[in-house]
This record gives C-alpha cells, sequence and structure tokens, in this order.
C-alpha cells in the first residue's frame, strides 16, 4: 500500500545512477503531483531541474526518465501509456517519445512512478525491477542481440514471461541518432533517440516486474467513471472506433489521408499517392493482418499483428502502424507491402524509429534521383523511388553504421550537412526531427504542429483531427466563438494558431495522466471536462474538479517544455518548415497550389499563448502567472527572454 | 444443472488487453492488482497468442474435494465454488488440485482465492471489448466451441478454392 497522499500514485522515484551503481527509491512530491500531474508533465520537471544546456546528449549526464501518470495501472479504457524524455541526440533540444503496452501499469504495480537513469556503465548491464528489488544485471551476454532475443532470453533467466522489458537492439548499441526503445517486442517509444540515449549509458533493457495494487480515492464514483468512459468509448463512439481502428487499425489512415490530399509521398513532394491502394489498410487487413491485439486495458484495440508467410520478407511483427507505411511506402515510392512489413520488423527487433529511418532514407533516395548522389556513394545501391531492396537494405546497415548507412544513421539533418552540395533542402525536417506523416499544405495546422512542437516535426504534440476528417459537432461545441466551417476547413489558416494551442494544452495533460491519442485527438472523445470528472476521484487531488486548474496545468507543462528549448537559444526562426511546405505549392489532389501559410498561424499561436511574438519566446509575466517564477529567473538571468517582457 | 451459466473464454478473440484483469481485482478486492485478480490471461506478445483462464465451476470440483477445511463451497444459487476465508489455511492443495490453474493464493490475504463469478454478473465479460468472455449456458458453449472450430474449417476450404488467403 503506498503511503503517498494522493492515491493512483505509486508513490516512488525510482533512481538509478550506472556510474556508481547506486540505486535510490525516492518518496514521490506532492508539489509535483499536484503542479505537474504526471507523466510528460514529471519529465519536463525533471529534465529542466537536472540537465543543462551543457548536458551533452550521449554524456552520463543527460537524464534518461520514464514516467507514468496516475491512470496507469487503475482500469480506464486505455490504461498502458508511458513517457519517456531525455535530451534528445537526434536534434538536440527537448527529446521526448511516447509508447502502449503494459510496462507501464506493470511499473506502477512495482511500486514506482517513474525511473530516472544518470550515468554511465562501465560494462553493458539491463535494470531488473522485481518490486522492492532492484538490481544492476550483466548484459555482457545480451549485447549485440536483436530485441525479440534480448526479450526472450531475459523472461527466460528469470522465469516469468510477465517481466515487461523495455529493451535497445543493434542500433540503439551503435548510438544511431534516430535509434528507439522498444516495449515488449513491437511497442516503439519511437521518436528522438531515446534509444540511444540508453545506448550511450551501456543500458541494454529494462525489466519490471510488479506485484502491488493501484487505489482509487473514491471507489465508487471511479466505477462510474469506469462505465461513463466505457460507454463513451464502446457505445457512443463505437461504432466509428470499431470500423476504424479496430477493424483496420492505424492503416485505415492510409485512405483517410489519401482522401485530404495528404499522404506525405516521395520525399514529402507530394500528397498524393498514385498506389495508395496498394498500402492501404484494407489490403493490409486483406492480405497480412493475423491478429488484432491491445494495449493494457483499452477500448480500442488498434494494435495488430501482420505476417508475410514467405518469401525474403518474411515476417511476423507487430504493426506496422500507419506513420510507418507512410514513411516506407509511399514516402520512398515504395507500394510493396510486403517490403514495408519487413522493414518495420527490422526497426522492432534493431530499435529503429520508422519514421525518422523511413524519411532519411527518403531523402537520401530523392538526393540520387535528383543527381546529388551517385552509386559511389552509396555503395553501389541503386537508390531509385520504390527500390524496395535497397530500402531494406540500408534499415540494416543504418542499424549497423555500414558504409552509407552510417551517414544516414545521423538523422537527415546531419546526413545533409555530411554529403553537402545542395542536399540540405531534401533534408524534411523541423529542429532536425524528421517530418510525420502530415502536410501542411493540404492540413494547414498539422504545419503549425509541425513548426511549434518542442520535439520537433512530430504529429502528437498537437496534430488536429477536426479539419483532418471534419468534425463539425466537435468544433461547434469546443470553439462556439469562432466559425465552425473555418475550423473544420484543413486549407484555411484562420483561426488555426488557437486551435493547436489549446490541442497542444490538452494533449499536455493527455500525456500526463497518461491516456491514448485515440481516444483525446481521433476521435475526439474526451476533453478537458473529462480531465476535471477523472482526476479527482481517481487521486483525491480536488483541485483537477475545475477546468480552469486543468487548464494551468496543461499550460504550465507545455511552457516548461517549451521553455527548455528556449534555454537551449531556440527562438521564432527555429519555429518554422522546410521550404517544400512554404514555397512549393502542393502539386495535386484537393490541396493543389496550396502552401503552408505558416507565419499567419505562428503569429496567432504566439499571441494566444502569451509569448512575445517577435521571438516566439514565453514572457516573463506569462511564466510568473503559470507558477514558473523560477524558469522565467533563470531565463532571464541567462539573457534569453525577450526584451519587452 | 444442465442451465447453470459458464464463463466461456474464446483465445481466437482475446487481444490480450487484460481489461479483465483489472475489473476482476477491483470488483473483487478494491483495488487494480492483476496479481490479486481471479482471472488471467496468459500472454505471448510475440506470436499474438492470448489466452484468458478461467475457471468452469466443475462439478464435481476438484479444488472444493481437496480442500481439508473445508473452505470452498458452491453457490446454489450462481453455481459458483466460492471461498469462505474464515477457513481458508493457504495450504495450497486446491492450487495443486485444479486442472485449470484457475485457482491461487491471493499475496495479501494468504488465503486461496478464485472466480465467484461476482454473483452472478461477472465484470470481466461487462469490460471485454472483442466479447473473447462470454457468460452463457453450458450447452450453448459447447455449441460455440463446435462452430469456431467449423469455422477454421471453413476457413482452409475457402483457402484451397482461392477465396481467401492464408
Amino acid at each position: 500500500m503506498s503511503k503517498f497522499k494522493y492515491k493512483g500514485y505509486a508513490g516512488r522515484i525510482l533512481r538509478v545512477n550506472l556510474t556508481s551503481g547506486n540505486v535510490v527509491k525516492e518518496d514521490l512530491s506532492e508539489g509535483l503531483a499536484l503542479n505537474y500531474l504526471g507523466g510528460i508533465g514529471f519529465t519536463a520537471r525533471i529534465l529542466w531541474d537536472e540537465t543543462s544546456p551543457d548536458t551533452d546528449p550521449l554524456s552520463p549526464e543527460n537524464r534518461l526518465v520514464i514516467a507514468t501518470g496516475p491512470i496507469n495501472g487503475a482500469y480506464f479504457p486505455q490504461t498502458g501509456r508511458l513517457e519517456v524524455a531525455a535530451r534528445s541526440p537526434l536534434t538536440g533540444v527537448w527529446g521526448s517519445a511516447n509508447t502502449g503496452g503494459a510496462f507501464a501499469p506493470e511499473l506502477k504495480y512495482a511500486g514506482y512512478d517513474m525511473i530516472v537513469v544518470t550515468g554511465k556503465s562501465e560494462k553493458p548491464v539491463y535494470i531488473f525491477i522485481d518490486d522492492d528489488h532492484v538490481e544492476l544485471m550483466d548484459a555482457s551476454k545480451l549485447w549485440g542481440k536483436t530485441v525479440s532475443a534480448t526479450t526472450d532470453m531475459i523472461r527466460e533467466k528469470h522465469g516469468d514471461d510477465r517481466i515487461k522489458v523495455a529493451a535497445i537492439g543493434p542500433a540503439g548499441e551503435n548510438m544511431v541518432k534516430m535509434s528507439c526503445i522498444i516495449f515488449d517486442y513491437y511497442h516503439a517509444a519511437g521518436r528522438t533517440g531515446m534509444g540511444a540515449v540508453m545506448g550511450s549509458k551501456n543500458l541494454k533493457a529494462i525489466a519490471v516486474r510488479g506485484t502491488g495494487s493501484v487505489e482509487v480515492y473514491d471507489y465508487e464514483k471511479w466505477k462510474e467513471v469506469m462505465e461513463y468512459a466505457w460507454y463513451k468509448m464502446t457505445v457512443e463512439w463505437g461504432e466509428l472506433n470499431e470500423n476504424a481502428l479496430g477493424t483496420y487499425g492505424t492503416p485505415s489512415l492510409v485512405e483517410i489521408t489519401s482522401a485530404i490530399g495528404r499522404l506525405p509521398t516521395r520525399n514529402h513532394s507530394t500528397g498524393v499517392y498514385e498506389d495508395a491502394d496498394k498500402i492501404s489498410g484494407e489490403r493490409m487487413r486483406r492480405e497480412f493482418r493475423v491478429k488484432r491485439a491491445a494495449c493494457m486495458g483499452c477500448a480500442i484495440q488498434c494494435k495488430y499483428l501482420s505476417m508475410v508467410p514467405h518469401g525474403p520478407y518474411k515476417t511476423l511483427t507487430g504493426g506496422p502502424e500507419y506513420e510507418t507505411i507512410m514513411a516506407f511506402g509511399s514516402n520512398c515510392g515504395n507500394p510493396n507491402l510486403e517490403s514495408i512489413i519487413h522493414a518495420n520488423w527490422l526497426c522492432n527487433e534493431y530499435s529503429l524509429d520508422t519514421i525518422s529511418t523511413g524519411c532519411t532514407i527518403a531523402f537520401a533516395i530523392e538526393c540520387f534521383e535528383k543527381g546529388i548522389l551517385s552509386k559511389d556513394d552509396t555503395g553501389g545501391l541503386e537508390l531509385t523511388w520504390g527500390n524496395h531492396e535497397a530500402i531494406v537494405q540500408l534499415v540494416r546497415d543504418i542499424a549497423f553504421r555500414k558504409g552509407f548507412g552510417d551517414i544516414l544513421a545521423e538523422g537527415s539533418r546531419r546526413a545533409s550537412e555530411i554529403i553537402g552540395r545542395g542536399s540540405e533542402r531534401y533534408a524534411i525536417h523541423v529542429k532536425g526531427l524528421e517530418v510525420s506523416g502530415q502536410d501542411g499544405r493540404s492540413h494547414q495546422s498539422s504545419g503549425l504542429t509541425h513548426a511549434t512542437a518542442a520535439r520537433g516535426a512530430d504529429h502528437l504534440t498537437s496534430l488536429s483531427c477536426l479539419e483532418e476528417q471534419g468534425y463539425e459537432e466537435t468544433a461547434k461545441k469546443r470553439y462556439p466563438q469562432y466559425d465552425y466551417r473555418i475550423m473544420v476547413d484543413p486549407l484555411s489558416p484562420q483561426h488555426k494558431g488557437e486551435l493547436i494551442r489549446d490541442l497542444e494544452d490538452f494533449y499536455c495533460i493527455v500525456d500526463s495522466m497518461i491516456i491514448c491519442k485515440y481516444s483525446t485527438m481521433w476521435p475526439p472523445i474526451f476533453y478537458f471536462e473529462d480531465v476535471a470528472k477523472i482526476i479527482p476521484p481517481l487521486t483525491g487531488m480536488r483541485e483537477f474538479a475545475d477546468v480552469r486548474y486543468v487548464r494551468k496545468v496543461a499550460a504550465r507543462i507545455a511552457n516548461l517544455r517549451k521553455a527548455y528549448n528556449v534555454r537551449l537559444g531556440l527562438t521564432r526562426k527555429d519555429d518554422t518548415l522546410p521550404d517544400r511546405f512554404l514555397k512549393e505549392p502542393m502539386p495535386a489532389g484537393p490541396a493543389k497550389g496550396h502552401v503552408c501559410q505558416l507565419d499567419k498561424m505562428l503569429d496567432e499561436y504566439y499571441e494566444k499563448r502569451g509569448w512575445d511574438v517577435k521571438t516566439g519566446i514565453p514572457t516573463k509575466k506569462t511564466l510568473q502567472e503559470l507558477g514558473l517564477d523560477d524558469v522565467a529567473e533563470q531565463l532571464e538571468k541567462a539573457g534569453k527572454l525577450p526584451a519587452t517582457a | 444443472m444442465a442451465l447453470a451459466k459458464i464463463l466461456f473464454a474464446d483465445p481466437s478473440k482475446c487481444t490480450g488487453c487484460r481489461a479483465c484483469e483489472l475489473v476482476c481485482s477491483f470488483v473483487n478486492k478494491g483495488v487494480f492488482n492483476p496479481a490479486r485478480s481471479n482471472i488471467t490471461v496468459i500472454t505471448d506478445e510475440k506470436n499474438g497468442v492470448f489466452i484468458p483462464i478461467v475457471c468452469q465451476q466443475c462439478d464435481p470440483a476438484p479444488c472444493m474435494e481437496s480442500c481439508p477445511t473445508g473452505a470452498l463451497y458452491r453457490n446454489e444459487q450462481t453455481w459458483a465454488v466460492e471461498v469462505d476465508k474464515d477457513k481458508c489455511i493457504g495450504c495450497k492443495l486446491c492450487v495443486m488440485a485444479c486442472p485449470l490453474g484457475a485457482i491461487k493464493i491471493d499475496p495479501s490475504t494468504g488465503t486461496s482465492t478464485k472466480c465467484n463469478l461476482c454473483g452472478g454478473e461477472p465484470a470481466c465479460v461487462n469490460y471485454c471489448r472483442v466479447k473473447a468472455i462470454l457468460y452463457i449456458p453450458e450447452e450453448q458453449a459447447y455449441y460455440l466451441r463446435a462452430r469456431e472450430k467449423a469455422e477454421s474449417l471453413i476457413r482452409i476450404y475457402k483457402v484451397a478454392v482461392g477465396e481467401a488467403h492464408v
């Protein structure tokens, strides 16, 4: 039984110093829970407090934080998600990644809300957590092994297949900049190179098994919350969930994004892919999907396993998800779905982020097609659009840093700097992070999301599905001050600054509770009002019953995460997009002729945030209003705050 | 008791979300804790195999027969075998006797714990998204099992005539 004042939480932070081998179980502070809730909120505070502009991402000083929230481990129709954060080796700025599965609940049952890893082990190790027993175990026999082999060997060694394992494969060991952490075979905390941080610490895996309980504050009220959430997800929105995500999983987005001309194709040069039907959710289901799966407690259950039964691309693995199909499929001009499934499996085994890996390969292909790269550069590979054999080969070469793969292993931004010769314009990234499967020309607000997200060109920070799929009723209800027809128009930049600010705030809370974007982003089932109903009976933190308080916590987290990048010297000029989206009109489809009108949206976004519009930096007043006085003071001393503040 | 209802699990439908474990422990123990749950899902994530282990309320019940203190008894309304915690001495003979692995010792109480059908309204069934657990009359359960097997034969037939993929 946890002694912590608030329920839902385990009440302890596990701190592991790999240099000294010290393991400390620290009490969670009430203030941290009240002010930052959990998940992304916790990681924002830890990274702000414990790293600095001098912290090299791959140094022992960098923190690797794995955080859960109060919901994880309790029953809510989504309870399996967690947040990983560290200063990113890929981008050099704020780094974080989110994943599902069942690791987060298991960590809570073991008695910890969060793991903070520092230092660097002399030899390869893995952390084994068995309730109160925490031990650094020798991983020399695991080093060099794939993710599934590592997971199997750890479970076998400890004789329990219920052990949840977060592991890296060879890509993480080789500190490939877009290496990720894989949880239980195929749940990826994908973005911003978190696997490389593990590799730099000689940390092969974290394994956890817990037998404790997660308690709730008000049993009867929580039962009502369970019934309410279940009703919302399986009845009110049940048919939609089941017909799209349940039946097809995220590959259904191939069709949905094609409909609005937003399926990134050939290195984001267009949003219309002529072979979309060959990589569609429909085809995936018909020919390769073998089993539906789910993260813990989920009532949507979008996860699935796919199989290529024979041939050179023989595979059985979780996924691929929409973003992976985009990255290795349309964005590489590759309609060969077997090869996409296989590349996804390789990424799972080697611990590579499929988005950054696929998009970096797409960058290389475009350079080859444009004559910037030749076979002399690529080790003989004919890097043409759709050459699936070369694409799969490059995944391997990136993981093992072999030949040309060693250059691509640095990510598209750095690779383009190494290659030079004008290749920079084909590196489609923001802040060093490869652009995910959206396009700001055909879905204006997604461009603003890519430009402003703290971790770089990512969709999960603030993507809006209101225009993507035309949720008029939701737009009317949430934003009565604006004309809903403008709000759901994907081609209109109007009011999108406010829309994205609002969603970024909301997702800060979603990523702190932690629940999934499927039920909060798409479909837009839950919103701030629901959070006010959920958190108090779960935790006993009555403050959260007031929506204004929830919104303030949300804005606090968003501002602190932003402040992390401001401290590193980032300004408005970094909140931008590649010229491809700003200057090259969309060549085809419903958005033909459009560019992303970013500046207009940015102005509104900064204004609504209470940030200085010229520099894109939070004002002292805004930070102080959110209780971030210490942050304001530190930034002011460093001369980073706007002059007008 | 031909009309008795049983919990009927279908592994081909189960997605391994373990919502059943969570709601079971909450309804029966007041906390969320799979280690204290009366239902267990064996999960093989790598191969996508998920098997819910549910008590079949056997009659005669090996757990009941093996109990030296008479702590296990039959609920005449639901036909569930239930545990009298005051009589249970935690000897684990029932655990050894159960052919399914559906009874265990609750780590918090030291006494045995098993499915009691939640008094006739099993919570796990209500929260199973894919209806992999049903609470239905025995006779119907046997028919569904037969049908399920038949469906796999139909599928093989369809593959053979080229109407479906492997």
